[in-house]
């Protein structure tokens, strides 16, 4: 099923390395033998539909759950040793509801190794960065609901990890707060640290991540730099907005050709050269306003691999299209 | 070591910080001056008039030995008697002036019978006083043998039996009762701490659960010593407890009792217990078997939160652990009255039953290779204990939902 580009991990430049890894819950295979490799400094996307193994995967990759079968590597070390390099935000959030903000900052920075002294002035920095400075002093459950989250966040960064594991960061964010979110992301990732997060919203997932990996049903449906499979799974479709006659359409690589807003969705013959289609079109004399090889969107790609129906699951509508590209 | 330091601080300083810590740790002391001064103001204030009564002897001979036997507690004011000696005596009662009168006549003599009258019905313990010093009084003269008063007055205040043990070990018959007290009470103390904070860590490690803090933590905290930063937490807020409430319990007792014992003397058992405890190492004996219980407990308490997702289920889910520590509080009694039987010595030495059953029997003068025995076993226990409770834990601790089934856990122990 998996078809992979690194279907044997190895290497020393990966944050996270995973080979074979296996989990079951009784008779239940939440996992089945996943094997991914993580590049160190990149963003990383762990993508598929509820219930598919993405939290599994992330707890097995923090320690949190021991596999089955196979092996972690993280930073090059067993994720055992690790945890003060590493920041991670689970699923479910908690807060110690009766702790002061500053406190339960401080704590989380304390358990990961930092005095707490430093933990302090980083949370205060922290806290004036997202715009709550005066709420240090107050309790937890005083602050709204996207304030508790914007401090959670700051406890899973306190201690500036090297890799940061974010599991479904942006449920739950108000528009403006996921715009905050996605600039500390990108921020990170400019100071070079790895950052991996799993999400079911493939559009998000399209905007931030560099490599990702699906999933679907506990097993690995492909992964690997984001362009290439991009590239890899170009459906042959070309969108071109001309203006002219119409007979270049009518050549033997053409398979269909679809009406759209603007112009025509034109699918062509496996194995057909677009760039042909371009220069039959050019020595028609038709004027060309707009002419783009269509990559497929993430949601696309997933579609194709495993079906409408895990899509449906997978939180979009069923037969969503749209012209990609913005990779 | 610093993140499990991070972990105890944290549970220490938040459980001290509540409200309910601060007031219960209040409340203890003030209920034990309470226990002390509610008698003594009482006496104090009943002094004024309920202490007053008057004593009208037609007998002639009763009068002394009534009044040197009420005395110590009440004003006694002799009436002879005459014509309308009654009626004036009614008056001053309605007149609160006295509490009320005691007539003694020659009924009192040959049957121990007299009247008492009064506004207000005296208290049971107080009507228990007065027939005993009449009927005492009465027996006194109908026994008196002017030759040996003394002894007459020893029959009439019990007697006494002098318990010898053979092997040395049963002891001062006095002293042993005054054990007997302080190991039922000791072991009473000893029952209650567990539970509570049992119950303590219980709560504490299923709010982390429920709340989900916890997944946080232990990606950075090693399950095991996240648990064991808890328990010693919460231990060290035990401690605190029954330190602040140990030490305002000696300097009460030390300023408070000889009040309360010139009161009511009928409490000088608790002075006689007091007594006992330092003396036999006791106090060494009950915080050695606080810890190790706890220890034993608390894991058993966290394991049990771990497996649960609501406090409604850990409510249920508890029961067969504090059963464990109901047991030995049902088998107390008899093992106190018979510290030396053979079910005695096994029960305590069972380590979920000996803090509770080995620190009496200690009291009652049990063999010192017995205690150490049990203490050894608990350590065992605790060992076992600790590394089923840790991985019922790790496991346990990210479940939401359904509560496992038996094989479950027995899974869950054997792969975590």
């Amino acid at each position: 099923m998996s078809q992979s580009s690194t279907n044997h991990a190895s290497g020393s430049d990966s944050a996270v390395l995973l080979d074979g890894v296996t989990k079951q819950f009784g008779s239940h295979v939440a996992v089945s033998d996943l094997t991914l490799e993580i590049p160190r400094g990149s963003i990383y996307g762990l993508l598929g539909p509820n219930g598919s193994g993405k939290t599994t995967t992330l707890r097995m990759i923090m320690g949190i759950l021991r596999p089955d079968r196979g092996n972690v590597t993280l930073l090059g070390e067993s994720s055992d040793t690790v945890g003060g390099r590493v920041g991670y935000l689970p699923e479910e959030r908690g807060v110690y509801k009766k702790m002061k903000v500053i406190e339960q900052l401080e704590f989380l920075g304390e358990i990961r190794g930092m005095t707490r002294a430093i933990a302090r002035k980083r949370a205060t920095a922290w806290l004036e960065r997202l715009g709550l400075p005066e709420w240090a002093p107050k309790r937890i459950e005083d602050l709204s609901k996207g304030m508790q989250q914007k401090v959670q966040f700051i406890g899973t960064v306190i201690h500036d990890p090297e890799l940061l594991i974010l599991d479904e960061p942006f449920s739950g964010l108000d528009p403006i707060n996921q715009d905050v979110l996605e600039d500390i992301v990108r921020d990170f990732h400019a100071r070079g640290t790895t950052i991996v997060f799993s999400t079911h919203l493939m559009e998000q997932a399209e905007r931030l991540c560099e490599s990702v990996c699906l999933i679907s049903k506990a097993e690995k449906v492909l992964d690997g730099d984001l362009r290439e499979i991009k590239r890899r799974e170009r459906s042959g479709a070309v969108a071109v907005d001309y203006e002219g006659d119409d007979a270049w359409l009518g050549g033997p690589d053409v398979e269909a050709v679809e009406p759209m807003a603007a112009g025509v969705r034109v699918r062509l013959r496996d194995g057909a050269d677009p760039q042909a289609l371009l220069r039959a079109a050019l020595n028609a004399g038709v004027q060309i306003r707009r002419f783009e090889i269509v990559e497929p969107t993430l949601h696309e790609v997933f579609v194709r691999h495993v079906g409408d129906e895990a899509a449906a699951e997978a939180g979009l509508p069923a037969g969503y299209e749209g012209l990609g590209g913005a990779a | 070591m610093r993140i499990v330091m991070a972990v105890i601080r944290r549970e220490y300083l938040q459980k001290v910080r509540n409200k309910w810590f601060i007031f219960g740790t209040i409340a203890g002391p003030l209920f034990m001056i309470g226990i002390i001064a509610v008698p003594v103001l009482l006496e104090l204030r009943n002094d004024e008039r309920e202490s007053r009564i008057a004593v009208m002897d037609r007998t002639d001979v009763l009068y002394d030995l009534v009044e040197e036997r009420l005395g110590e507690t009440l004003e006694v004011e002799r009436v002879v008697y005459s014509e309308g000696a009654a009626q004036e005596l009614d008056r001053r009662v309605e007149d609160r002036e006295i509490f009320g009168y005691l007539v003694l006549d020659e009924h009192t003599l040959s049957a121990g019978r007299a009247v008492f009258r009064s506004a207000d019905t005296p208290s049971t313990l107080r009507r228990v006083w007065i027939r005993q010093a009449v009927v005492e009084s009465a027996l006194e003269v109908r026994l008196l043998d002017a030759s040996d008063t003394e002894n007459t007055r020893a029959l009439l205040d019990g007697g006494e039996v002098d318990y010898q043990g053979l092997g040395g070990e049963a002891g001062d018959g006095n002293d042993r009762d005054a054990a007997l007290l302080a190991g039922f009470a000791g072991a009473f103390m000893l029952y209650m701490t567990l539970l509570i904070y049992g119950i303590q860590v219980m709560r504490a490690v299923l709010e982390e659960k429920t709340t989900r803090i916890v997944e946080v933590i232990i990606s950075a905290v090693r399950p095991g010593q996240f648990m064991l930063g808890k328990i010693l937490g919460v231990g060290a807020v035990g401690l605190t407890q029954l330190g602040i409430w140990v030490l305002s319990g000696l300097l009460l007792l030390t300023f408070g009792l000889p009040y309360l014992l010139a009161v009511q003397p009928e409490f000088s058992e608790i002075q006689e217990a007091l007594d006992v405890i330092p003396q036999a190492g006791g106090l060494v004996l009950f915080l050695t078997f606080f810890v190790l219980g706890y220890f034993l407990f608390s894991s058993l308490y966290a394991a049990v939160a771990a497996m649960c997702s609501s406090d409604e289920e850990a409510q249920q889910t508890q029961i067969p652990v504090t059963i464990l520590l109901v047991i030995p509080m049902i088998a107390l009694a008899p093992i106190i009255e018979n510290p030396h039987s053979t079910l005695a010595t096994s029960l305590s030495l069972v380590p979920f039953f000996s803090p509770i059953l080995m620190f009496p029997r200690f009291m009652a003068g049990a063999p010192l290779w017995q205690v150490g025995l049990s203490l050894l076993l608990m350590v065992v226990a605790i060992w076992v204990v600790a590394w089923v409770a840790g991985r019922i834990y790790r496991v346990g601790i990210l479940m939401q939902g359904k509560r496992p089934t038996l094989p479950e856990i027995v899974r869950w122990v054997r792969e975590a």
